[in-house]
């Protein structure tokens, strides 16, 4: 009895087992999602930025996936998280090209991570189209897989290096910098600028990503009164400057990247950010190029209440020139490999016109085809807003010199 | 010059005011409990979430003040609670390594929590004092900054008061000095626990709201008050609050006037400089009992 328990069960199983053998291939060749791997320190002090990255990304995605995919497929965006740290970035983009087989590795944010991933990516012949970072050592290396959607620091500070020359031509300046490679990359090419434009450079200060007291370096920019200082560093710590400045009474004009007007900012620093300068690609300030304006209106639709700022912007940009680039390479046949090869080749012919403007690039991968205006924050209804003031051609607003705090109406 | 050397120190004697009204908190849980708590600074982001919430529903002085209360009560009830079930089980082990590692489970369980429930989107506490600053020839700073001064001194005035006149801080004392005899003596040590940490945790939810007022809230917020705390604790001597008193302003003004005058690169680095330099001369610290006392 107990034996002919046993033969059946061992049949059932082995029947079994063929079925889910012979089901197993049938399954393998019912085509699966299309697979682009994001990076992005979707935890840790970047984690805000990348989640409005993130918000761009999933627009982009929604939008191909609701007309049906490519190729009848639908695209599967793998998010691995980098917590802004190198050694973290470099362990989450080997796992999406080892593991997770994905065809492009997009997204990404902080230089300092991209530079090391980008260098894996390089390494693994998959092609890596970097979102978010400044530095131009990501793509002046002569890496043959890695691009970059978004404009370096030197190009993102053409606008404003011509406002500092003709226009604002400033005695004394000062660098306040957050200490990383976006940091120090800025200060270099505006010590360059301040080296052509004769003015006297009266202090290095440095902090780094996380701190939170900067009395000690404003209570020493306030003693040297530079015209001008530079700051480069993100949302948080950029309020926290301007409010400590505030505090200490400290008037300089700000001069920044631009990457920290960011909606949150807005919300947190308030009136205090008046008259602070940056170079911006912001989405809403350039309503007149018609995929910009489609963007903002499909990103406020998807998020009722809140403004698109340039990280959505840049992250749905990052994600239509991977789809694009897919597609023009043709359906993956599965040969792994060969498919990134096309992909990354079909990246070099790239030619489209996105929410930053339009996208084109060069020998190294870097898009040269956006330039970024200067703006200023300027008040309305002591409520703070952006407002383009160089180049002439597009300027929306004259520039305002900043006032001592004691004669501001805006509290 | 002069006027640059005042304004750093006022600077780092408000940062120095906070940092002690925390460091307190842990220095406290040490001397009773001997746990080292990891978990100490996400106390103070919890105070300082719950003061967020707080002053949304009543913006203004009286929402600033209710949070501050708010912030005790939500973060002591909380301390309660993982005394009894993460600590206290622990505790008769007596293997400090298994409650490091319970704390940093916990300082990661907590800031992940906070960043799923509250998001990573950095908050501002409003200043209740509207941003107002004063301006004093030599130096300038915000009413804020002067009241978080005030206010820190107060609250460690009063713990000093609790612990040195009331039965209850008695008792808390005398278990810090030695558990069985306490124990032998009458007191109900499991209680004197239970209220240590509560109160320790506490005095950090106070002091993230401050911090968060003075700074930003964020999930993250934690890991720096965390750290000042310990190094706080180790250069005043582990369990001593006088130490922890004199060490917060000392740690707090060495930041800032090293970080003016010696390189601004080394402004972390210099705090913990210090730290060695007193190990290194008083080894259980400035205000430290040797151990096996």
């Amino acid at each position: 009895m107990k034996r002919r328990i046993c033969s059946v069960s061992a049949v059932v199983v082995s029947l079994a087992l063929v079925l889910l053998v012979w089901a197993g291939p049938a399954a393998a060749a019912e085509k699966g999602p299309i697979k682009i791997g994001i990076l992005g320190p979707f935890t840790g002090a970047l984690a805000f930025n990348a989640g409005e990255m993130k918000k761009g990304m999933e627009l982009a995605l929604g939008e191909v996936n609701s007309k049906g995919g490519l190729f009848g497929r639908k695209i599967e965006l793998i998010y691995a998280d980098t917590e802004a740290k190198p050694d973290k970035g470099v362990a989450a983009i080997k796992k999406l090209i080892t593991r997770d087989e994905v065809l492009v590795v997009g997204g990404g944010y902080a230089s300092s991570v991209n530079i090391a991933t980008s260098e894996v990516a390089d390494a693994e012949k998959t092609p890596n189209v970097v979102a978010i970072a400044i530095s131009p050592t990501i793509t002046n290396r002569g890496l043959k897989y890695v691009f970059r959607t978004s404009p370096n620091s030197p190009m993102f500070l053409t606008g404003m290096n011509k406002w500092l020359e003709e226009v604002k031509k400033p005695k004394t300046v000062a660098f306040f910098m957050e200490n990383t490679d976006y940091g120090r990359d800025g200060e270099k090419i505006w010590s360059e600028v301040s080296k052509k434009i004769g003015a006297k450079e009266l202090a290095h200060l440095y902090y780094e990503i996380g701190d939170t007291d900067f009395t000690t370096q404003i209570s020493k920019l306030k003693e040297l009164k530079p015209d001008v200082t530079f700051c480069i560093g993100s949302t948080t710590e950029q309020t926290l400057i301007q409010k400590q400045a505030k505090e200490l009474t400290f008037v300089t004009q700000w001069i920044g990247v631009g990457g920290h007007f960011t909606e949150a900012f807005f919300k947190m620093s308030g009136a205090m950010c008046e008259f602070a300068m940056g170079s911006s690609l912001e989405p809403t300030l350039n309503l007149k190029n018609p995929e910009t304006a489609a963007f903002v209106k499909a990103y406020e639709a998807k998020n009722p209440g809140a403004r698109p700022g340039i990280f959505s912007s840049q992250g749905y940009d990052n994600v239509m020139v991977i789809v694009d680039a897919i597609k023009r390479a043709g359906e993956p046949s599965g040969k792994l490999q060969q498919d990134r090869d096309k992909i990354r080749d079909a990246l070099k012919a790239t030619d489209i016109r996105l929410s930053q403007g339009l996208i084109k690039f060069d020998q190294t991968g870097q898009v040269v085809t956006l330039i970024p205006s200067a703006v200023q924050v300027q008040l309305k209804d002591c409520k703070p807003e952006l407002r383009i003031v160089f180049p002439k051609e597009l300027a929306t607003a004259e520039y305002q010199a900043p006032i001592p705090w004691d004669q501001r109406k805006c509290k | 010059m002069e006027s640059l050397f005042l304004q750093q120190a006022l600077n780092g004697i408000i940062v120095g005011s906070v940092y002690s009204l925390i460091a307190i908190g842990l220095t406290m849980v040490f001397g009773v409990m001997r746990i080292s708590n990891f978990a100490h600074g996400d106390f103070s982001m919890l105070g300082a979430y719950a003061a967020v919430f707080v002053l949304g529903i009543y913006p203004g002085w009286l929402g600033w003040v209710g949070s501050i209360l708010a912030a005790a009560a939500v973060v002591g009830v909380i301390g309660l609670l993982s005394e009894r079930v993460l600590f206290r089980p622990l505790l008769d082990r007596w293997t400090d390594i298994d409650i490091i590692m319970v704390s940093i489970g916990l300082f990661l369980l907590l800031e992940n929590l906070a960043q799923l429930l509250f998001g990573a989107t950095p908050r501002m506490i409003q200043d209740p004092f509207a941003g107002a600053s004063l301006n004093l020839g030599l130096f300038s700073t915000s009413v804020l900054r002067l009241f978080c001064l005030a206010f820190s001194c107060i609250v460690i005035a009063l713990l000093q008061l609790f612990l040195s006149r009331t039965r209850l801080g008695v008792a808390i004392r005398a278990t810090s000095q030695n558990r069985f005899a306490a124990l032998l003596m009458g007191v109900d040590t499991a209680m004197v626990y239970a209220l240590t940490f509560s109160v320790g945790v506490a005095l950090a939810g106070v002091g993230g709201v401050l911090y968060g007022t003075l700074f930003a809230v964020f999930p993250t917020m934690g890991a720096m008050p965390t750290l000042k705390a310990f190094a706080v604790t180790i250069m005043g001597g582990m369990g001593s609050i006088r130490g922890a008193i004199f060490g917060g302003f000392i740690l707090g003004i060495a930041e800032t006037l090293g970080g003016n005058y010696i390189s601004m690169h080394y402004k972390n680095a210099i705090g913990f400089i210090i730290i060695i330099l007193v190990l290194l001369i008083r080894p259980s610290g400035l205000f430290g009992r040797r151990e096996g006392a």
